[in-house]
């Protein structure tokens, strides 16, 4: 039987390894009954990919997605290095 | 005045044409040069190559980057340099390159970097084959970069790597994993040079600033840090100036 810890270290291998994922910056945590994961992708279809596949994997987890998708507009501001 | 664009881990596909190019359409009334610090790709195949040469190439600034882990996923890394560099992408790894911007050089020599760790928590280059191939690995690109940074005479010198050069800009990862983030070789190569800034990204929960043992200012440019499309750095600052961006 995969143990609490175990299933985390598979979930964010899975993550990793997935060809359709490839996401090494999500976290995987446990919370009670669910899972939840967190961290930023670069489009939607990537986070609700990430969903599908472990809900796919572990049909009797229930997923709690915070996953973000990170912003991409110009900045505003200019670091002067010294 | 030289003013760097600079941002990584963009991760480019299909999916992802066209999010950056209104941001990156806006470059050149704010910066003179745009860095990538790795992992442009999500696998490292050709047609994530093409996708990110669509996306981030063809600006009227010039383009330089490194390639990162992912960009080496399918063991299509030449092919990948093809694709940029006939794009007009300069692609550096262990190598340097000087742009001429406003009467001034600015010379950027870079790298994709590796693991190993950091003081306290660093693999050691003994025991098995493997673990020496890793070292090894680690120091023969670190040897590498600080030969291309003390190679190039320039007013301001960048170093761009996709791994960390320090435990500083790591903040916010788990401990555990950061010697497959960074290595302490990367810091010593970047002091060995009259280095100006050093860029890289690979750690997305990491933390934005810090500098070497030696002085010299790190930024981790990795996308969801700094959460915009690229930041821009200011060097050869004739006065202090930390307004907006005059557009």
């Amino acid at each position: 039987m995969t143990s609490q810890i175990d299933l985390e270290a598979e979930i964010q291998r899975l993550l990793t390894e997935h060809d359709r994922i490839a996401e090494q910056g999500i976290t995987v945590h446990r919370r009670e009954n669910a899972v939840v994961l967190g961290g930023e992708v670069e489009s939607a279809q990537r986070r609700d990919e990430i969903c599908r596949q472990i809900t796919a994997r572990y049909p009797e987890i229930e997923i709690t997605c915070d996953i973000g998708i990170t912003r991409a507009q110009a900045p505003s501001e200019v670091e002067e290095i010294s | 005045m030289i003013r760097i664009a600079a941002v990584g881990d963009v991760h480019v596909d299909k999916d992802v044409v066209g999010r950056y190019r209104p941001a990156l359409e806006e470059l050149p009334d704010r910066a003179d040069a745009l860095l990538v610090a790795g992992d442009l790709t999500r696998h490292g195949t050709v047609e994530e190559a093409r996708c990110f040469a669509e996306e981030f190439g063809g600006l009227s600034v010039p383009v330089v980057v490194v390639l990162g882990n992912h960009d080496h996923q399918s063991d299509l890394q030449d092919d990948v340099t093809s694709v940029l560099t006939d794009t007009g992408i300069t692609v550096l790894e262990c190598s340097a390159t000087v742009l001429e911007i406003n009467g001034h050089r600015l010379g950027i020599a870079g790298a994709k970097g590796f693991g190993g760790g950091f003081a306290g928590a660093c693999a050691s280059n003994f025991g098995e084959r493997e673990m020496k191939d890793f070292v090894g690995h680690t120091e023969e690109i670190a040897g590498r970069l600080g030969e291309a940074l003390r190679s190039v005479e320039a007013d301001a010198l960048v170093a761009l790597t996709h791994y960390a050069p320090i435990p500083e800009t790591l903040a916010g990862e788990p401990l555990e994993i950061y010697a497959f983030l960074g290595c302490y070789q990367l810091g010593q190569a970047i002091d060995t040079a009259p280095t100006s800034l050093a860029l890289h990204g690979h750690a997305h929960h990491g933390s934005e600033r810090g500098r070497t043992p030696g002085g010299v200012p790190v930024r981790n440019v990795a996308h969801p840090v700094i959460k915009q499309a690229y930041n821009v750095y200011q060097l050869l600052s004739e006065s202090v100036d930390a307004d907006l961006v005059s557009v």
